[in-house]
């Protein structure tokens, strides 16, 4: 309980933590066992289903018989489909085309925070979702990576590769505010989850260069309740989780319209960027039940498929 | 009016508060910490570096005037609303007046002697704190000691002599010249002495400075209660005809409560009676009178049970208290309540006689009691040659033994008047002599007498006689013996004899008897044996200090410096004989506060030379602690506000604190309530055990075989007992009536040895109260085979005559076989145990009345018998060993006589359990019928 405002924040600084004794990997190696059980938990109430491409294709699965066309190379006729009738027959097999998924999730300074208005932080929130989708991915048949981590592989364990790979990721990943360029093959599907209070000109700049060598995707932002509104008031010094000078704003409550108006403007800003490389841009309440993002993102995804 | 600083210096320090308000300008309280992630985005909407924000207004203001209070509170201000103080350096003597006469205004006084102390506190001189009371001489301390010692202070429920203070102030200016006398005095002389004046005028005289704080109040004053049959008065007293012209008196009795209330006029004189109309029942309940509204103990008079309403001490032979209406003393309590205070013996008490007598009665009764020579009938004696009234009434136990003690001799058994076997009718009373004692009573024709006791026609008979029957025999003699006189009425206490102790004569006649015994109760050196051991048979009897009433008039617990009066003591209170209630043993007097001719006088002011200044607190205002308090609270609204603002968790610690505190304070009042020790470890162990369980007892003769044959004749009975009927007695005790008590045991079986010695005139009383309140004791001589008739008593039946002798025995009659007790079990024609031949007595019965109709098939009284006498060996049939065996021979024998003596055994213990019980239960069989079953 305070007494102004009623609304408390805290901030787990990992730059305080000495970088070469790991703590920040320790850390996050504490909440991940956590987080992967959740994030199984929820994959199992998302369904990502809509894989069969209808038509015809590289597959595995029949998918219809067609007659001969002169001209074909004769391995394709289906002998035994053939021998029924007076015509050849060709074996179709539905079109089935695994995408690679590179997921990134933001695990900076300011991801750990979270206010009393909110259940867990940022940073827990979204590695929730990152490794829940991973999940529902994989099982849907994709391929997921670590964006500029790990490979793109389909295994059943992706969460714990996945996770591994975080861990062992930790101490750089603090200090990455953008998605880290990387080697992507091409028609690449990236997920990004993070807080975006980076400049958006950045990440704007970051997004082209992706959508250059032809890959699409989704942003979600994870937004704590008290960054939309700052419900604060009274004399307030706000300390900024990003190595800022501390902020002395004078009575907080002055400041709220204000700034809620200016958050929207950014937030706008990133939804711009986003959509101008061919992104879909989602947002997350980390007020929300972690399910309704894992959903919105998978539904998201769908989207930007359908698209094409 | 005066407003004044002890250290104006200390105001310099105001001029630091500019400082400190610059300093709170530039110190603005620190803002809330908040982590916030998007901080870039709030940057980008003001300019950088706000301005800091100014210390509120209000803020500002507390911290101020928090200093500012702290630097006033240091220099010390006080107020004074009178003149500005006399700054005298001199040593001050403040004498006090503390008697009960400055009670009612002690609070004006106390702050009197206060704002005095105030005046040396501010000029630092020392004090010396003279109460009157106090006998050492004055000590000089500081003036906050001197407080201290006020505080304490309490006026005495006494007049202190002032002839002390007079020493004490004479020494006082020789050894402190130049000091400075300050008197509160009360406004009364307290004795007859001008010392204190004298000694006033002088030190005035030599140059000290003396005031004196009068009083305008006028103390009332009470003195002198009587308590008379007609009214109760007592007189008021004021000092001066200034004092109030009324006064309200109210009395109260032991509780408290109020019983009457009277207003008194006291029409320009300065002594005033004041009469509580009351009955006498309430006023005798009055312990206590008191002037209303003035709490002082001069103004309270106690009244103890030495007022003059006469004390009458009761005794009845057979009483039986848990039949009021056949017990003689149920109807003399009646009679006599209305006029006079009525005592009777405690239960139990092995000598009633001595034991009321200690109490100094002025009028003894004995109902039905006969007087065997001993320490009751010496004492007796003596308490009528010193002039106690005894009044004693006939039964069948005074008709039967007389002693000397009665006016008359009286012929044995008396007549019965109308009885089955007489032709005579009940006799009415003739009309008394107009010279007797009763003469003016209307000798009502409704009474009756039925029986009598008569006296022998001795010459100078006629002269004794008070009152007589119609046929001219005396019904009421007296006597003068001594200084006092026997008065004898020829009937009896209760219904049985006559129906004059339920008629209206009967209470008139106590009363002129009365009101005949001398007016003071004689007085006597009877004590109890161990209060003569203790007290060294001294005449004079201690009283202890039991409730004394302190200086406003209130009874409480005696003070440590109350001492025991001796009965003689008359005198003044005094601090070591406070005033209040004294008692030893039941009795208890009073010591007033004021003797009953005192008077009240005032203090002759002009003879000492002084004018009394009113008393007025001149009190001084120190604003020290009130500006410290204003500062602390400003510090805590402070300290809560800053954490407030700067957004600290205050509130989770602060609440924790209180949480904590109220914890404590639930917790402590718990700790002291196990105190209380076990009443009863100190209960023998015998004792407990032979009251937790009913149980069969013998009396220990001495002889070893005896002794044995009746505890296995007990047992064998208790077997008996266990087996046929619902009474399961635990194993039999032996007794000694000497060293045990009795009341545990229903019956006691006595085998009587005829070499034992007798018991002591003590135990004798003891068996005899034993029986009285119930007891039955079967004694047995065992010695059948001996007896022949008209020869000698047997060695066994001679110790029993002897020792029955002591007993307080009534008529005994040998079992009739229509007797309940042969019916309480088994229907028995005798009692028979080893011998068959022996007789069973029993308490003689009343003759069969003329009118009950048919025969009745079983007679009974209302008690049980508290003596059965048998000389049938009944133990010895009883007896059996271990194996369930015989112990002895039976005479003449058979397993007949055996279970005829079992029989005869259990209806023994039936009876003594169950009393008349079965002499109605022979009767359902009518009764059914009666009712139409």
């Amino acid at each position: 309980m305070s007494l102004s405002g009623g609304v408390d924040t805290q901030w787990r600084d990992p730059a305080q933590r000495a970088p070469d004794r790991g703590e920040a990997a320790s850390e996050l190696a504490a909440r991940l066992p956590r987080l992967t059980a959740r994030a199984h938990e929820i994959a199992a109430s998302v369904v990502y289903g809509l894989h069969g491409r209808r038509r015809a294709g590289v597959g595995e699965t029949f998918w219809q018989y067609r007659p001969f066309a002169s001209g074909e190379p004769a391995a394709r006729i289906d002998w035994r489909r053939s021998a029924r009738g007076d015509y050849l027959y060709v074996r179709e097999r539905e079109w089935e085309a695994a995408q690679n998924y590179f997921l990134w999730m933001d695990c900076s300074s300011s991801m750990s925070f979270s206010s009393s208005l909110a259940p867990e932080d940022k940073l827990s929130r979204a590695l929730t979702l990152g490794l829940a989708l991973a999940d529902v991915l994989v099982r849907g048949g994709e391929r997921v990576a670590a964006l500029g981590l790990t490979p793109p592989v389909s295994a059943r364990n992706v969460v714990d590769q996945l996770a591994s790979a975080l861990h062992a990721n930790a101490e750089v990943a603090a200090r990455q505010e953008l998605p880290p360029e990387a080697g992507l093959g091409s028609r690449a599907k990236i997920v990004m989850i993070s807080d975006f209070l980076s400049p958006p000109e950045e990440l704007a700049a970051r997004l082209k260069a992706y959508a250059a060598v032809g890959a699409s995707g989704a942003l979600l932002m994870v937004i704590d309740p008290s960054e939309e509104t700052l419900p604060f008031d009274g004399e307030t010094l706000f300390l900024d989780t990003d190595g800022g000078e501390p902020f002395h704003a004078g009575d907080a409550r002055q400041l709220q319209r204000a700034y809620a108006e200016r958050y929207a403007a950014h937030k706008h800003a990133i939804a711009e960027a986003a959509r101008g490389a061919g992104f879909c841009f989602l947002q997350h309440h980390t007020d929300r039940p972690a399910a309704e993002g894992a959903l919105a993102l998978a539904m998201g995804l769908q989207d930007v498929e359908a698209l094409r | 009016m005066g407003f004044s600083f002890a250290a104006p210096a200390a105001l310099l320090g105001l001029l630091t508060l500019p400082l400190i308000y610059w300093l709170l300008r530039v110190t603005p309280p620190r803002p809330r910490e908040i982590y916030f992630p998007p901080t870039q985005i709030l940057r980008e909407l003001k300019p950088d570096a706000p301005t800091p924000s100014k210390t509120p207004w209000w803020l500002l203001a507390l911290r101020l005037s928090l200093a500012a209070a702290l630097v006033v509170a240091m220099a010390g201000p006080v107020w004074s609303p009178s003149s500005p103080l006399a700054s005298q350096a001199g040593p001050t003597l403040l004498i006090i007046d503390d008697g009960w006469p400055s009670a009612p205004t002690w609070d004006r006084r106390l702050a009197a002697a206060g704002a005095v102390l105030d005046q040396a506190t501010h000029a630092g001189s020392t004090v010396a704190l003279a109460p009157l009371s106090g006998e050492a001489s004055p000590q000089m301390t500081d003036a906050g000691q001197a407080r201290q010692r006020l505080q304490a202070l309490r006026p005495q429920p006494y007049l202190p002599d002032r002839s002390v203070a007079a020493a004490q102030l004479t020494d006082f200016v020789k050894a402190h010249p130049g000091s400075r006398i300050v008197w509160i005095s009360d406004g009364l002389a307290h004795d007859d002495k001008d010392s204190f004046a004298r000694a006033l005028k002088g030190v005035a005289e030599a140059g000290v400075k003396v005031e004196t704080l009068g009083d305008e109040h006028n103390p009332l004053a009470l003195a002198g209660p009587v308590n008379t049959a007609k009214s109760l008065s007592v007189d008021v007293l004021r000092a001066s005809l200034a004092g109030p012209a009324q006064a309200t008196l109210s009395a109260h009795d032991k509780m408290g409560r109020t019983l009457g209330r009277v207003t008194v006029d006291f029409a320009d004189k300065l002594r005033a009676t004041a009469r509580f109309d009351l009955p006498i029942e309430v006023r005798n309940d009055a312990t206590l009178l008191l002037v209303e509204g003035e709490n002082s103990a001069g103004a309270v008079t106690l009244l103890d049970s030495q007022s003059t309403v006469k004390r009458v001490a009761m005794i009845a032979g057979g009483a039986d208290d848990a039949q009021p209406l056949l017990s003689p003393l149920h109807y003399l309590e009646k009679a006599l309540s209305p006029f006079a205070q009525t005592r009777m013996a405690r239960p139990g008490a092995a000598e009633p006689a001595l034991d009321l007598l200690s109490e100094r009665p002025n009028v003894v009764v004995l109902a039905d009691v006969s007087l065997p020579p001993g320490e009751s009938f010496d004492a007796l004696t003596k308490f009528v040659e010193e002039g106690g009234a005894l009044v004693r009434f006939a039964g069948p136990r005074l008709a039967n033994a007389a002693d000397t003690l009665l006016p008359t001799r009286l012929r044995r058994n008396g007549r019965v008047l109308g009885g089955a076997m007489s032709w005579e009718t009940p006799k009415a009373l003739a009309d008394f002599d107009s010279s007797g004692p009763f003469a003016g009573l209307p000798a009502s024709k409704d009474v009756s007498v039925q029986r009598q006791v008569l006296a022998e026609p001795d010459p100078g008979l006629a002269a004794k006689t008070w009152a007589r029957l119609d046929d001219g025999t005396p019904l009421v003699t007296a006597e003068r013996r001594g200084k006092g006189m026997i008065v004898l009425f020829h009937v009896n206490a209760d219904t049985s004899w006559s129906n004059l102790p339920i008629s209206g004569l009967f209470v008139d006649m106590l009363k002129r008897i009365v009101d005949l015994s001398p007016q003071s109760a004689p007085a006597s050196n009877v004590e109890d044996a161990s209060a003569t051991q203790a007290l060294n048979t001294n005449d004079a009897r201690i009283f202890a200090p039991k409730r004394t009433l302190d200086g406003f008039g209130v009874l409480g617990e005696p003070s440590p410096l109350a001492q025991p009066i001796t009965s003689g003591f008359t005198g003044p209170a005094r601090a070591e004989h406070p005033p209040g209630f004294y008692e030893a043993g039941d009795r208890v007097v009073a010591v007033q506060t004021l003797g009953a001719k005192d008077t009240l006088k005032p203090f002759d002011f002009a003879a000492a030379g002084q004018d009394p200044r009113p008393l007025q607190a001149t009190r001084l205002y120190d604003f020290r602690t009130p500006l410290l308090a204003l500062a602390l609270v400003a510090l805590i609204v402070d300290t809560l506000m800053s954490s407030l603002m700067s957004g600290k968790r205050v509130w989770r610690g602060f609440g924790a604190t209180v949480g904590v505190m109220t914890m404590i304070f639930l917790v402590l009042p718990h700790n002291d309530a196990w105190a209380g020790d076990d009443p009863a470890s100190s209960i023998a162990t015998h004792h407990r055990e032979a009251a937790l369980k009913a149980r069969l007892a013998y009396v220990v003769s001495g002889d070893r075989q005896v002794d044995e044959t009746a505890r296995a004749g007990l047992e064998g009975l208790s077997l008996a007992l266990t087996a046929r009927t619902s009474f399961a007695p635990a194993e039999p005790a032996a007794v000694d009536p000497a060293r045990d008590e009795l009341a545990f045991y229903p019956m006691l079986y006595w085998p009587i040895v005829a070499g034992a010695p007798q018991p002591s005139a003590k135990t004798a009383a003891k068996v005899s109260a034993y029986m009285k309140q119930g007891g039955t004791i079967i004694f047995d001589t065992r010695d059948a085979l001996m007896q022949r008739p008209g020869d000698a008593p047997t060695p066994e039946g001679q110790w029993l005559r002897d020792f029955s002798k002591n007993l307080d025995l009534p008529e005994l009659e040998i079992a009739p076989s229509d007797h309940v007790i042969t019916k309480t079990f088994y229907l028995l024609d005798n009692f028979v145990g080893r011998y068959v031949t022996g007789d069973t007595w029993v308490e003689a019965l009343p003759p069969e009345s003329k009118d009950s109709g048919e025969a009745r098939p079983v007679r009974a009284t209302d008690s049980v018998s508290a003596i059965v006498i048998t000389s049938n060996d009944l133990a010895g049939a009883w007896a059996q060993d271990k194996g369930g065996q015989p112990m002895y021979p039976l005479t003449p024998g058979g397993a007949r006589q055996r279970e005829m003596a079992l029989r005869g055994g259990v209806n023994l213990v039936m009876y003594t359990l169950t009393g008349n019980y079965k002499s109605d239960q022979v009767h359902v069989r009518d009764l059914l019928e009666r009712l139409g079953q």
